[in-house]
C-alpha cells in the first residue's frame, strides 16, 4: 500500500516516460540511450591530461650517431633526403656560409606559422639560427604571421593565389602578390638582429621605386622598372641593432612578393610558405610556371616540403580522379626548378568531423588521400612523412579535442598552439633522427 | 554525473521513488536525501565523501556556537573561521590545489551556500538548523551542487519538515522544467557552441568580422541557454522532491540597463554578492559616497575572479563593476526623472545594454586577453563573409533569440497546459524531447559552462 502522501500523477508520468524510452530502445525506432549507459554509475574523472610535448634534446653528434632512432613515419627508400642531410651536416660542423635552406609549402596552419615555427625553432636550436627567412610584407589573412616578426602593411592591393589572384599568375615565392601605388608602405619589426634583408619584387615596364629604411636610416631604393616582367631580388645589409624596417613606395606602381631576413652565420633557414585554402591545384593552375621556377631556383633550397591535402580531403571524387595527377605536376615543377633539392611530401594532419552518431571521427577520405600521397612520393623518388600516422592515425582529432589542454580547434582541423607544437616536434624528430641515421651510415662507409 | 545524462535521470527517478516512500517519516526522507547527495558527490570523486561531511559538520557547530554566544569578539572569530573554512575550500580546489589530483567539481556553490548559513546566524537574520541531519542534507543538496542556484540554507530545512504531498501541479511543473532544461541545453546551447561559437573563440583570426560577431552573439545565447537550462533541470529535480529553489534568470537580455541586467541574470549569485560581499565591504555607511561606487567595482571584480584566476575574468568583472557604478552615478544625477517610455527609446536602451553585456562576454569566454583582443579586432575589421555561418546556426540562433522574449503569459500558458495534461501526455512529451535530442542534438552533452566555476 502506498503512503498517503504518494505523488501519484508524477510517479505515473515518470514510469510511463521510462517505459516509452525503453520501448523506443527495444523497437530501435530511436536510440535515446543505451540501458548500460543509464546504469553506469562508475565515478567519472576528468579527461586524461595530455602530457606536454617534450622538447627533443640533441646530444653531441657523435653520441647521437651511435644511437640511431628508427622513424617509421618518415619513408625515404631512395635516399632522397641526402641533399638535405648533407647540407645539415655542413651546417652542423659550422662550415663558413653553410646555411641549410628549407621551403615549407602548406595550407592554413602554415599560414599562421604554426607547426613551421616550432620546426624552425627546434632545428635552429640544434644546428644554428641563420635567420627568419621569407616573410610576407602585409597580412593577406588576419591570422597570417611569422613568429618573431611583427608585420604591418597599408595601401597594398593584395592578390593571393587562393583568393583574388594575380591575373598573370606572378605570385612570387610565397603565393601572394602585393601591388602598391605611391604611399603604400610596410613596417616589419624583428625580435633580433639580422645581417641583411632581401627584397623580392617584380621588375616590370613602368615599375616604380621602393625605398628601404632600417631604424630610421635609409638603406637604399629598389628600382622596379625593367624591360620585361621578371622576378627581381635586391639585398641590403642591415646595420647592427636595426630591427624596424620600413618599406615605402616612393613612386608607384611597385609590386612586391615578400622579403627575406638572413644572418651571416651557419644555421638553418626554415621558410614558412602557407596559403589559406592552399591545395596542389592552386599551385598547378594559378602559379605562373616559369616565374615560380625562377623564384625556387633563386632560393637554392636543400629541402622542399610539400604539405597540402587538408583542403582536398573532403572531395572523394576529386581525390580519385584528379588529385594524383596534380600532385605529380607540382612535384615535377619543383624537381625541374631545383633538381638537386630533396623533396618531402608531408601528409596532412588528421581531420575530424561529426559522424551520423554525432561522434568526432576522421574524414573518411583522408586515409585514402594519405595513401595516394605516399604512393606518389615513392614513385616520384621523394621522401614521405606520414603526419597523419605519426600523430596517432584515425580518431586523433577526437582525442585531441577531448584532451586537457585541448589541442585542436572546435573545427577539428586547425591545431591550437599546443597541438601545432606536437606536430612540429614530430616532424623535427623525424628529420633529425633520419639525419642521425644518415650520418651514422656515412661514417660507417668512410671507415670501411 | 552530468545533469543531462541518462545516468542522472535514472538516479533522479530512484531518489524520487525512495524519497516519497520514506516521506512519511522525516528522518527517513532526510536519510534518503543525504544518501543521494553523497552518492552524487562520490560519482564525481570519492574524495568528496571526506571533504563535504567534514566541512558541513564544522559549519553546523559554528552555527550553533554563533547562535548561543553573545560575546561580539567570539562571534566575529567564529564567523571568520567559517569564512576561512569555506573560502579556503573553494580556493584550495580551484586556485591552489592541495590534493595530488584534480577534483572535477569546484566547491564554489557548496561554499557560498554554507556561508549563507553562518553569516545569516551571525547577523541574527536566521536561526541555526535544529537537526544535524537536516543541515547536512541541505548543505549538500544535490540539485544545487554543480552550479547552484545559490540557496540560503535557512530556506531549505523548513521545507524538509513539511509533510505535504507533491501536488499534481508541482509534479507537472517539475517535469516541465526538466524537459525545458534539456531542450535549452542540448538542442540550443550545445548546438550553437558546436556550430560556430567554439571555433570562433578558438581561432578568431580565421574568420571574417561578420562571422566573429555572429559567434559572439551565439555565445551570448549559448551561455544563457546553457546556464538557464541547467537551472531549470536543478529546479525541476528539487521540485520533484517537493523542494522549491530560488529562480536564477528572468529574461536577462531584455534588460534596459546594466543594473536591470544584474537583477535578471544569475540572480542567486548577484543577490549573494550584494548581501554577503557588497554590504560587508567597509565604507558603505561613511559620508563619502564614493565608497558606494568603489565597492561596486571591487565586488564585481571579486565576482569576476571567482570565475577563475585570470585576467579575462578580472576584466569582465571590472567592466561590469564600472558599468554598474556609472549607471548608479547617472541615476543619482538624473534624480527623479524617469527614462522615456517610448518604444524606440526602450529599444535603444535594450540594445545598448545587450551590447555592453556582449563585450563583457567576449572577455568572459576568451581563453586569454590576446584572444579577446583578436575577437574585438576582427569584429571591427569590417570584413564580411558568411561562409562559416550555416542556415541551421542562423535558424537556431534566431529561434533562441525570439524564445528569450516570449511573453511570460505565453510561458505560463504552456506550463499550465502541460500541468493539466494527463500523466501519459506528460510522459510522451518528455519522451519526445529525448528522441528529438537523440536525432538533432549531439551524442554526448558538453559539461555545463558553470560547472567549472
Amino acid at each position: 500500500m502506498l503512503p498517503p502522501i504518494w505523488p501519484r500523477k508524477a510517479s505515473l508520468a515518470i514510469l510511463t516516460c521510462g517505459a516509452l524510452v525503453l520501448l523506443l530502445e527495444a523497437t530501435k525506432l530511436a536510440r535515446p540511450f543505451t540501458p548500460a549507459e543509464a546504469l553506469d554509475f562508475r565515478p567519472r574523472y576528468m579527461p586524461a591530461l595530455e602530457p606536454p610535448t617534450p622538447i627533443p634534446v640533441f646530444t653531441s653528434p657523435s653520441a647521437a650517431s651511435r644511437r640511431p632512432i628508427l622513424e617509421p613515419n618518415l619513408i625515404d627508400p631512395h635516399d632522397n633526403l641526402r641533399t638535405f642531410y648533407l647540407a645539415l651536416w655542413r651546417t652542423e660542423v659550422g662550415a663558413p656560409g653553410a646555411i641549410t635552406r628549407v621551403l615549407h609549402y602548406g595550407d592554413s596552419p602554415v599560414t599562421a606559422d604554426s607547426i613551421t615555427a616550432d620546426v624552425r625553432s627546434l632545428l635552429q636550436q640544434h644546428f644554428g639560427d641563420a635567420g627568419h627567412g621569407f616573410v610576407l610584407i602585409a597580412k593577406p589573412w588576419a591570422w597570417y604571421g611569422h613568429r618573431g616578426v611583427d608585420v604591418q602593411g597599408k595601401g597594398w592591393h593584395i592578390a593571393a593565389a587562393t583568393q583574388t589572384r594575380a591575373r598573370d599568375g606572378f605570385h612570387g615565392l610565397g603565393g601572394v602578390s602585393f601591388e602598391g601605388d605611391t604611399g603604400a608602405s610596410s613596417r616589419l619589426i624583428l625580435g633580433e638582429d639580422h645581417a641583411k634583408i632581401e627584397i623580392q619584387y617584380l621588375r616590370q615596364p613602368g615599375g616604380g621605386v621602393l625605398t628601404v629604411e632600417a631604424a630610421g636610416q635609409t638603406l637604399g631604393a629598389v628600382e622596379s622598372d625593367g624591360p620585361a616582367k621578371e622576378p627581381g631580388f635586391q639585398t641590403f645589409p642591415l646595420p647592427a641593432g636595426a630591427r624596424t624596417i620600413q618599406l615605402s613606395v616612393e613612386r608607384g606602381p611597385v609590386r612586391l612578393f615578400g622579403v627575406s631576413f638572413e644572418r651571416n652565420t651557419p644555421g638553418v633557414i626554415y621558410n614558412s610558405l602557407g596559403l589559406n585554402g592552399g591545395q596542389v591545384q592552386v599551385v598547378v593552375r594559378y602559379f605562373d610556371k616559369p616565374q615560380w621556377a625562377e623564384e625556387l631556383e633563386h632560393e637554392h633550397p636543400d629541402l622542399v616540403v610539400i604539405n597540402y591535402g587538408t583542403n582536398e580531403s573532403i572531395y572523394a571524387e576529386y581525390i580519385e580522379r584528379s588529385y594524383p595527377g596534380e600532385l605529380r605536376q607540382v612535384i615535377e615543377r619543383v624537381k625541374a626548378a631545383v633538381p638537386g633539392a630533396s623533396v618531402l611530401i608531408m601528409s596532412p594532419m588528421d581531420r575530424g568531423q561529426r559522424d551520423a552518431n554525432s561522434r568526432i571521427s576522421t574524414v573518411p577520405t583522408l586515409p585514402r588521400l594519405v595513401e595516394i600521397q605516399r604512393q606518389t612520393a615513392l614513385e616520384m623518388n621523394c621522401a614521405f612523412f606520414n603526419t597523419f600516422q605519426a600523430m596517432g592515425g584515425e580518431g586523433t582529432m577526437a582525442r585531441w579535442y577531448d584532451s586537457q589542454p585541448r589541442l585542436v580547434s572546435a573545427d577539428f582541423t586547425h591545431p591550437l598552439p599546443a597541438g601545432a607544437r606536437k606536430v612540429g616536434v614530430l616532424l623535427d624528430q623525424a628529420l633529425e633522427s633520419g639525419y642521425r641515421q644518415f650520418k651514422a651510415r656515412e661514417q660507417r662507409r668512410t671507415h670501411q | 554525473m552530468l545533469l543531462t545524462s541518462a545516468a542522472y535521470f535514472t538516479f533522479l527517478a530512484a531518489v524520487f521513488f525512495a524519497y516519497w516512500l520514506a516521506a512519511r517519516y522525516r528522518l527517513g526522507a532526510l536519510a534518503v536525501v543525504l544518501f543521494a547527495n553523497y552518492f552524487f558527490y562520490a560519482r564525481w570523486d570519492l574524495a568528496y565523501l571526506a571533504i563535504i561531511p567534514l566541512a558541513s559538520t564544522c559549519d553546523f557547530f559554528i552555527g550553533q556556537a554563533l547562535h548561543a554566544s553573545t560575546k561580539p569578539g567570539l562571534r566575529r572569530l567564529l564567523v571568520a573561521l567559517s569564512i576561512m573554512l569555506n573560502i579556503g575550500l573553494i580556493a584550495s580546489v580551484k586556485y591552489l590545489p592541495v590534493l595530488p589530483w584534480v577534483l572535477p567539481l569546484a566547491l564554489s556553490f557548496y561554499g557560498f551556500q554554507s556561508l549563507t548559513y553562518t553569516i545569516d546566524i551571525y547577523r541574527r537574520d536566521a536561526k541555526p538548523a535544529e537537526s544535524y541531519l537536516a543541515y547536512l542534507a541541505s548543505a549538500s543538496f544535490f540539485p544545487t551542487t554543480v552550479a547552484g542556484p545559490i540557496t540560503r540554507l535557512s530556506t531549505l530545512w523548513p521545507q524538509w519538515s513539511k509533510r505535504e504531498m507533491l501536488s499534481a501541479e508541482n509534479g507537472g511543473k517539475a517535469l516541465f522544467l526538466i524537459g525545458l532544461g534539456l531542450v535549452k541545453k542540448l538542442l540550443i546551447a550545445d548546438f550553437l557552441a558546436e556550430s560556430l561559437v567554439n571555433r570562433v573563440f578558438d581561432l578568431p583570426k580565421l574568420y571574417s568580422g561578420a562571422e566573429v560577431l555572429a559567434g559572439a552573439y551565439g555565445y551570448a545565447l549559448q551561455l544563457y541557454y546553457d546556464f538557464s537550462g541547467y537551472t531549470d533541470i536543478a529546479l525541476g529535480s528539487a521540485l520533484l522532491l517537493g523542494i522549491t529553489l530560488p529562480p536564477n534568470f528572468n529574461r536577462p537580455y531584455a534588460a534596459l540597463n546594466i543594473s536591470d541586467f544584474w537583477r535578471r541574470w544569475h540572480m542567486s549569485f548577484s543577490h549573494w554578492l550584494r548581501d554577503y560581499l557588497y554590504f560587508s565591504l567597509p565604507g558603505l555607511r561613511s559620508r563619502w559616497k564614493v565608497f558606494a561606487y568603489v565597492n561596486l567595482v571591487i565586488t564585481m571584480m571579486l565576482g569576476g575572479l571567482w570565475h577563475g584566476a585570470g585576467w579575462t575574468f578580472l576584466v569582465w568583472g571590472a567592466w561590469h563593476g564600472v558599468g554598474l557604478a556609472m549607471h548608479r552615478g547617472w541615476q543619482t544625477l538624473r534624480g527623479k526623472r524617469t527614462p522615456s517610455p517610448a518604444p524606440a527609446a526602450r529599444l535603444a536602451r535594450g540594445l545598448l545594454t545587450f551590447h555592453f553585456v556582449l563585450i563583457g562576454w567576449i572577455f568572459f569566454r576568451a581563453a586569454n586577453l590576446d584572444t579577446a583582443r583578436d575577437i574585438l579586432y576582427q569584429i571591427t575589421s569590417g570584413t564580411i563573409s558568411f561562409a562559416n555561418i550555416t542556415p541551421a546556426f542562423m535558424l537556431v540562433a534566431i529561434f533562441a533569440a525570439a524564445a528569450h522574449f516570449v511573453p511570460k503569459s505565453w510561458y505560463d500558458g504552456g506550463l499550465r497546459l502541460y500541468c493539466q495534461s494527463p500523466y501519459y501526455a506528460q510522459a510522451a512529451a518528455i519522451a519526445a524531447v529525448i528522441v528529438a535530442i537523440r536525432y538533432a542534438g549531439g551524442a554526448s552533452a558538453a559539461p555545463f559552462i558553470y560547472s567549472r566555476f
